[in-house]
């Protein structure tokens, strides 16, 4: 559960949205630290979200993280439900059966498929910090180049002054 | 002003009945107060109503419509619509296509030769021809009939289409264009580098209107905190995004909050979500702006707007908005006004809603900060001065232009 909300100071001037939102990014970080958004169902919501944030890199940052709190599955996170009002009494129970009958064989699928999502999001995520590095590398490195060829630049000007 | 100037307002679609999108009426409310300020205003559309089939459902001929000259084309009917799809999902994707593939897309969209012809036949008319939105074979076609006198409402995004190298040569080629808003003009500076005497920004005037906040819930005893969604319901619009956020914040915050939508589409909800969703479908002006008065917050995840009037209409009806913060234009209407918050992530919306839903003077502030920006930029006469010197700007434009020398 989650409710918190920070206690926001409306300022006799008037609104700020950018103020606002500076201090809900601020929140967030906070929550974030405290592992408030360590939840598989988030991974989930963001699904419909991917397309537009597919070339921001931070928020790839953030759905790795996502994918890393939604990867370990909960086998008995579920509940046995019946939908149709006649017998359902009967119906869970006998689905119950069916369940514990089958577990011998579910539980070996799904440590497997544990495992398998596991060593992907961690592939991903050593994916993802090789080209952030070298991305950032690369970037220092133009930065400095630009910066020099300024200075040749300019030493040139004033050497023909 | 111009005296009895003659405007051509030419788009796929006349925005008449319920389905018709916001580009559409933006172009007939154009029309309709272009008229009022005494220029000679004729509208010429296709006879289709429904975007999806382009069937011909309205008569073909000249009728006055709310005031409007109205020439109603047939669409053409030899479309090869599977080459059309095959070619407009990889152009939707930013694929891999070729100048030719852009033609037999745009020669397959919705299109209308007697539109086009009818167009030629006014070639002696000095008239500015207005066209609207960018994404169809007419608009394309019917833009490249008089170039130089051809003024775009484009109601451009940030999507696959934009890239094309046929919209660019569209935009360079056309005398001017009108833009809806700020980030839009600057999307398409940057898209076909366009010099800033081809482009205005003019939108669309709103009209303001007064209704009570607690007359939603009386009228359908709905009593519970909602926010709302108003418009189409499609993948475009954000609506699946809106309804996988909103469940997730109902089972993490546990908070009893409902979500009521107006507007046409089908609600592809969860089951368990079902229940907390009012679907008033398509309703009354009146009613929609009293679902929206009475909502903690009005919620906007589309990332493809070029105007946002539901978004306008929410501040009217004083209620404080949330955008996705990936839209240019919703983003820039909330810093701009103060009236609204916006969200990239879960856990920005979860924050946003939490804070406006846990403090109504902030809302009730953030609402009314809302209004006074939609009054202030939005009011017919400011939007009627922006058209007039538009119109202004492109004619100098086309006086200052080099004559070409005759052969």
């Amino acid at each position: 559960m989650n409710s918190e909300t920070p206690a926001f100071s409306i300022d006799a001037e008037g609104i700020d949205a950018e103020k606002i939102m500076a201090e809900i990014k601020a929140s967030i970080a906070d929550k974030a630290a405290r592992g408030l958004y360590r939840d598989m169902r988030i991974a989930q919501a963001e699904r419909a979200n991917l397309v537009n944030l597919g070339n921001d890199e931070n928020f790839l940052k953030y759905y790795i993280e996502c994918l890393r709190n939604a990867v370990f599955v909960d086998i008995n996170d579920f509940e046995i439900r019946e939908k149709r009002r006649l017998g359902a009494f009967l119906l869970v129970a006998f689905k119950r059966i069916v369940w514990n009958l089958l577990k011998f064989y579910t539980y070996r699928l799904w440590s497997q498929q544990n495992q398998i999502n596991g060593l992907l999001v961690t592939a991903i995520e050593s994916l993802d910090a090789k080209y952030r590095g070298r991305i950032e590398a690369l970037e220092r490195k133009l930065a400095a180049a630009d910066k020099e060829k300024n200075i040749c630049h300019k030493d040139a000007q004033e050497s023909t002054k | 002003m111009s005296g009895m100037q003659h405007l051509i307002f030419v788009s796929p679609r006349f925005a008449e009945g319920p389905t018709v999108g916001g580009a559409e009426t933006l172009l007939k409310l154009q029309a309709q107060r272009a008229q009022k300020l005494g220029y000679e205003a004729t509208f010429l559309t296709t006879c289709a109503r429904d975007h999806f089939s382009w069937r011909n459902e309205l008569e073909p001929g000249l009728r006055r419509v709310d005031g409007l000259n109205v020439h109603f084309f047939p669409v053409d009917e030899n479309r090869d619509i599977a080459a059309f799809l095959r070619i407009q999902e990889s152009i939707s994707r930013n694929g891999s296509y070729t100048p030719e593939d852009e033609q037999i897309w745009l020669a397959n969209s919705v299109n209308s030769s007697a539109l086009c012809d009818y167009l030629r036949k006014q070639e002696n008319d000095n008239a500015w021809v207005i066209i609207g939105p960018y994404l169809f074979g007419l608009t394309w076609f019917a833009a490249q009939v008089r170039p130089d006198k051809t003024l775009l409402v484009p109601c451009l995004h940030d999507e696959g289409f934009a890239y094309a190298r046929a919209i660019k040569e569209m935009f360079c080629k056309a005398a001017g264009i009108l833009f809806n808003s700020e980030p839009e003009k600057e999307l398409a500076k940057k898209l076909y580098g366009l010099g800033e005497e081809k482009c205005a920004v003019v939108g669309m005037g709103m009209n303001p209107f007064e209704v009570s906040p607690s007359a939603f819930a009386e009228k359908h005893d709905f009593h519970k905190p909602y926010i709302i969604y108003s418009g189409r319901r499609e993948t475009g619009k954000g609506t699946p995004l809106l309804l996988d956020y909103f469940a997730l914040f109902r089972k993490r915050t546990d908070l009893d909050l409902k979500i009521v939508f107006t507007g046409s589409g089908p609600i592809d909800a969860p089951p368990e979500l079902e229940k907390h969703i009012l679907d008033l479908g398509f309703v009354p002006e009146q009613d929609k702006h009293e679902a929206m008065a009475g909502a903690l917050a009005f919620c906007h995840p589309s990332v493809n707007e070029s105007f946002g009037i539901v978004l306008l209409e929410a501040w009217l009806a004083k209620t404080p908005a949330l955008v996705h913060a990936q839209c240019a234009v919703n983003r820039y209407h909330c810093q701009k006004s103060n009236g609204g918050l916006w969200f990239d992530s879960y856990p920005e919306f979860e924050e946003a809603l939490l804070i406006l839903h846990n403090n109504r003077p902030l809302r009730d502030r953030m609402g009314n900060a809302g209004e006074k920006y939609v009054l202030r930029e939005y009011d017919w006469k400011t939007i009627e001065k922006k058209f007039v010197s538009a119109l202004e700007q492109f004619s100098k434009n086309s006086l200052a232009k080099p004559q070409r020398s005759p052969r």
